[in-house]
């Protein structure tokens, strides 16, 4: 048990070396834009069981956060500024997203097929 | 990279306070999950409390509660300040000043892997005590639905004149993602020693058990998360019982 334990004390520090030295293959990138409150685009199609980089860039001057129960993200993208974040391996369907600040406009959707 | 020097900057300045060792150890009933994941801007009020169930036949539960304020800095950096309160059948009593840093060291998503740093300062108000600092790697992974945490964690006071030691645990959780307001999983808090003097098994503490998650939105920018659990103590070192719940107002 003990030496288990101590093998699991050793593992997370080999884990982030690992982790970070592990070589994916390089991942689909979606560059999506916010303006006036609206993403653009808001529809994106990627293939299922694969990871893509979603780049948001937001031109308003206000901040704007991508928000996805589905996709399990949530990311603040200050104004005039731009975050990546990760998504997927994913399941054929489709996963909403929206901006929280102004959901009545910036709404999206991940179609995965 | 530019980014990753500042983190390895903050991590090691708080690092460098808590370099001579010795505690209790302590599972406390308020205990949470840490989640490596950082979002930035986030504000939150951060509300615990739990209570457990002693094993040795004293009847009087133990219980604790916390109130906290939480801020994402930016993308990789959360800190939160708390105060701790404690109390049995008869006494209550203010028990500690906490500071948690946290440490989002990989980019969500991009690694199999989600790995996050954190170190928690505590001054205790028994200043036997000295201070206390907790600190580990936090691991985040999900596939489909499932999202699983494993907190490899250790704890120790100095300065004080009890409670010598530095001792590990681990915290671990598996959760469904059912829907916003309701989800499923279970949790482990589990300290199994001193690292150079490691417990049997039965003087280990090791508490497992359902819980629940949830979130509730109140308005723009504004939502309630919870989480609740059920533990059983699984060692004669162990609480009988611990029922906690952890509730944040995000705004």
């Amino acid at each position: 048990m003990k030496n288990h334990l101590l093998s699991l004390l050793f593992a997370a520090p080999t884990l982030f070396i690992g982790t970070l030295s592990y070589a994916s293959p390089t991942a689909t990138e979606i560059y999506i834009s916010i303006k006036k409150g609206r993403f653009s685009p808001s529809e994106i199609e990627i293939p299922a069981e694969t990871k893509v980089k979603l780049t948001i860039e937001n031109f308003d001057d206000t901040p704007e956060e991508f928000e996805s129960y589905d996709l399990n993200r949530e990311v603040l993208i200050n104004p005039g500024s731009k975050a990546s974040f990760y998504i997927g391996p994913l399941s054929a369907g489709n996963y909403k997203f929206e901006g929280e600040f102004s959901p009545e406009t910036a709404q999206g959707i991940v179609r995965v097929k | 990279m530019p980014h990753a020097i500042k983190r390895l900057f903050c991590i090691g300045l708080l690092s460098f306070t808590p370099l001579i060792h010795a505690a209790e150890y302590l599972s406390g009933p308020a205990d949470y999950i840490y989640s490596p994941i950082v979002e930035e801007g986030e504000r939150e009020i951060d509300t615990k409390f739990g209570t457990q169930s002693p094993r040795n036949g004293d009847t009087t539960r133990q219980s604790g509660a916390s109130i906290g304020f939480g801020y994402g800095v930016n993308s990789w950096w959360f800190t939160e300040i708390y105060g701790k309160a404690i109390w049995d059948g008869n006494t209550s009593q203010f028990d500690a000043v906490e500071w948690e840093n946290k440490f989002q060291l990989t980019e969500t998503g991009k690694y199999p892997v989600d790995i996050g740093f954190l170190i928690e300062l505590e001054r205790p108000q028994n200043r036997n005590e000295g201070y206390e600092a907790k600190y580990g790697f936090l691991l985040q992974s999900e596939w489909k639905k499932w999202q699983a945490n494993l907190n490899l964690l250790m704890q120790g006071h100095y300065t004080g004149t009890e409670n010598q030691g530095t001792y590990f645990g681990y915290q671990g959780q598996l959760k469904y993602r059912l829907q916003p307001e309701f989800e499923v999983g279970a949790q482990i808090y589990s300290w199994l020693g001193q690292v150079n003097s490691w417990n049997t098994d039965q003087q280990q503490q090791s508490s497992v058990g359902p819980a629940i998650f949830g979130k509730t939105k109140l308005g723009r920018k504004e939502a309630i998360k919870y989480n609740v659990a059920y533990l059983w103590g699984t060692t004669a070192a162990s609480p009988r019982n611990t029922i906690r719940m952890q509730a944040e107002y995000e705004f």
